[in-house]
């Protein structure tokens, strides 16, 4: 009971926060990209953190979801938000494709040969031209401003929209971890063997998380795109950029708990922007240099993830409470 | 003790008439001040870190340089002397990044117009933002694309990249006719980005006009580790000149791979890598007689460009000059419209002409823009080291040499 007083809690706050927020000024645009890239390191963290797969390939779906929608809006006219329901279909077969060959492969292996996933759809996207507009990129066409179209001139419905997808992917994420597929998926993270031996079918069941996670990081790259209006390979099919920074905020957050990426959000994306704020007028790269300093400092000082911060406050406050 | 109290009492009451006085002049000295010191703040935006970093550093370079000048020259005159308030701020090589800077200056600092950002999908993901909040901005990017989407606030300073293709074709060809050679047979190599792709086919459309056989016509991803495959389609191809378009560290290995293996047709470059110091000093005597396009060359105007040599110790590229232009075209637009709202600022950008100035240093000798945001004005020169520096040896009409052609 008083934990979903906790969540309703936290929720609310989240939702009146972009109100407090200029409507078309900086920080609601990094909120917005908070809030996105949150709810894109949870749908990692459904193959990163309950499967135990790292995957350093999530930008291949991202970016399928990125220009499925823009390409149909673009040629046909098509809404975004049907769209995205296409670039979820198209990034689910290729997470379908991408997994057949690659389940068997654990740890450093699997991640290797998601990271080659990644890089070979930039390459795509750079030589197909006549779809994807290629090296040049792509921008969304700015159309008169309604839901219908997934149009707005301001930033405020962009942030309630990745607000909303990031309570979604968490919901997704809980249940799955809730569920007998959870159980099953934890059974084969402590050893895959013995899961085999009491009947799981590990392959099925490493396939669908596999197909979830890329359906729903390709409907992510949707909102993406209807966000940062232009994109082009080399930013949705960023290693850097995108596939290693989600991966780096689950971790970072605490992998495998659904609170994890969402601090890992909270922490890594204002931060990386008050570095550039703060220094990016002084020499070139301090701003990187320094972020990635407070980086390491913060994984040598809790290797497991925000998450134990978090926990040990919960426990202090719930024992006081007690008391 | 009376007397120090007594003491004191006149001090007090000497200050008291001195800050009475003072007082009374404070409200003529404060809205004085503030008439003056209102600085007008200017985005910039630069890869300042990343691949393309060094371009971002020249561009600033530039930029400061007339920033300072104009400071120190009293500031906007129409503006009651406001001086020029630089925020610069670094791009990375993430286009997202590059907006999201865009909205920080726009909200934060209130600039009046921003300039950047080097790199043609940095430009354009600025331009995203520029746009819909109603801020002027200027660029020097090639991409054909920035002009080309009928955005009403963008300004492009140089020619674009097809324009720049097709140049440096027609260019090469002409330089290769006044020394009497021919050329039928030529090899395009470019790398996969924004600007080499757009490059690449200004160039192939130019050959095609001008039935020439392109004899090779290959990309390779920015970065490559061994041009020796590539090298060698070129030796097998029997190109008369080739046209490599590329950033910096791939001109210095395709140049040298090319002279090691003895390959000594002319290369003609695509600006970028081409035309910057750091392409003499890593290639050293194989940089002599390369030629390569450039949308402005600072041996146009010594006068203006040699202060930037005399202060950072390099000559002018191309970027720094066209971005210290697109300043001063700026400041006169702010002049005009003796106003730095950016709304104003735009309508005093829009089909007036500016002269004077830097404008003097680009090739039409003044900047215009049409209702695209195109500089109609601006033609492109072709470049040649010679002797660690760059001489302009095409058109003619411009040409501070006559160009080294060896066949």
């Amino acid at each position: 009971m008083k934990r979903w007083i906790a969540i309703l809690a936290v929720i609310a706050i989240a939702a009146v926060l972009p109100l407090l927020l200029s409507p078309t000024g900086y920080w609601i645009r990094v909120l917005t990209f908070t809030l996105l890239f949150a709810a894109m390191a949870q749908v990692w963290n459904i193959i990163g953190g309950l499967a135990n797969q790292t995957s350093l390939g999530h930008a291949a779906f991202f970016g399928i979801g990125a220009y499925t929608s823009t390409i149909l809006v673009l040629k046909f006219g098509i809404s975004p938000w049907i769209g995205m329901f296409a670039g979820g279909f198209l990034g689910g077969v290729a997470a379908l494709i991408i997994a057949v060959p690659t389940m068997r492969l654990q740890g450093h292996y699997f991640a290797l040969a998601t990271l080659a996933f990644g890089e070979v759809m930039r390459v795509i996207a750079n030589v197909w031209t006549s779809l994807t507009g290629g090296p040049v990129g792509l921008s969304v066409p700015f159309v008169p401003p309604s839901i219908a179209a997934y149009s707005f001139k301001q930033l405020l419905p962009h942030a309630y929209i990745a607000l909303i997808a990031l309570i979604i992917v968490t919901v997704i994420f809980e249940a799955i971890r809730r569920s007998a597929m959870g159980y099953r998926l934890r059974a084969i993270k402590e050893n895959p063997a013995a899961a085999e031996v009491i009947g799981i079918d590990t392959t099925k069941v490493k396939l669908q998380t596999a197909v979830i996670s890329g359906v729903l990081m390709a409907m992510l790259g949707t909102l993406y795109a209807q966000v940062a209006v232009f994109f082009d390979p080399d930013t949705v099919f960023s290693a850097a950029s995108i596939s290693i920074r989600v991966a780096l905020i689950a971790i970072l957050g605490g992998v495998g708990t659904a609170i994890g990426p969402i601090l890992g959000a909270l922490f890594i994306i204002p931060v990386e922007e008050l570095m550039n704020d703060l220094f990016s007028s002084g020499a070139a790269g301090l701003s990187q240099l320094i972020f990635g300093v407070i980086l390491i400092a913060v994984i040598l000082w809790r290797p497991r993830g925000f998450i134990t911060v978090f926990d040990s406050l919960m426990a202090r406050f719930s024992s006081k409470a007690r008391s | 003790m009376s007397k120090t109290t007594s003491h004191r009492g006149g001090l007090s009451r000497r200050s008291l008439l001195a800050g009475t006085a003072s007082l009374l002049a404070s409200p003529m000295i404060v809205s004085s001040a503030r008439a003056q010191a209102k600085p007008v703040n200017i985005g910039v935006i630069m890869p300042l870190s990343g691949a393309n970093a060094q371009f971002g550093i020249n561009s600033r370079n530039g930029i400061e340089l007339v920033a300072d000048e104009i400071n120190a020259a009293g500031g906007i005159k129409a503006l009651g002397g406001a001086k020029i308030n630089l925020i610069v701020a670094d791009a990375t090589s993430t286009p997202t990044t590059a907006g999201t800077v865009a909205q920080r200056l726009i909200t934060q600092n209130e600039v009046t117009a921003i300039l950047g950002a080097f790199a043609s999908s940095l430009t354009i993901a600025i331009s995203e933002v520029t746009e819909r909040r109603d801020i002027p901005l200027l660029t020097m990017s090639f991409a054909d694309q920035i002009t080309g989407r009928g955005f009403k606030n963008i300004f492009q300073i140089v020619a674009k990249a097809s324009a720049l293709g097709k140049a440096q074709l027609d260019y090469t060809l002409a330089i290769a006719q006044a020394s009497g050679a021919k050329i039928d047979k030529i090899a395009i190599m470019y790398e996969d980005t924004a600007y080499g792709t757009a490059q690449a086919a200004g160039l192939r459309a130019a050959a095609k006009a001008a039935n020439i056989d392109i004899a090779m016509d290959d990309a390779y991803p920015l970065g490559i580790t061994d041009t020796t495959p590539l090298i060698n389609k070129l030796r097998a191809s029997g190109a008369q000149a080739v046209f490599p378009v590329s950033y910096l560290n791939d001109s210095l290995l395709l140049i040298r791979t090319m002279r090691q293996q003895r390959i000594t047709i002319p290369a003609i470059g695509g600006a970028a890598g081409y035309v910057i110091p750091d392409f003499e000093k890593g290639l050293g005597e194989f940089a002599e007689n390369v030629l390569s396009i450039a949308p402005a060359n600072y041996d146009l105007a010594p006068d203006l460009t040699e202060r930037f040599r005399k202060r950072f110790g390099y000559f002018m590229v191309h970027e720094a000059l066209e971005h210290a232009v697109a300043l001063d075209v700026l400041v006169q637009a702010i002049e005009k419209a003796k106003s730095a709202r950016a709304e104003d600022v735009t309508m005093a950008l829009r089909g007036a002409k500016f002269t004077g100035g830097w404008t003097k240093a680009m090739t039409g000798g003044a900047v215009e823009f049409d209702s695209t945001g195109l500089n109609t004005l601006s033609v492109p020169v072709m470049a040649q080291w010679r002797n660690k520096e760059l001489v302009t040896v095409w058109p003619k009409d411009v040409a501070k040499g006559t160009a080294v052609w060896k066949s």
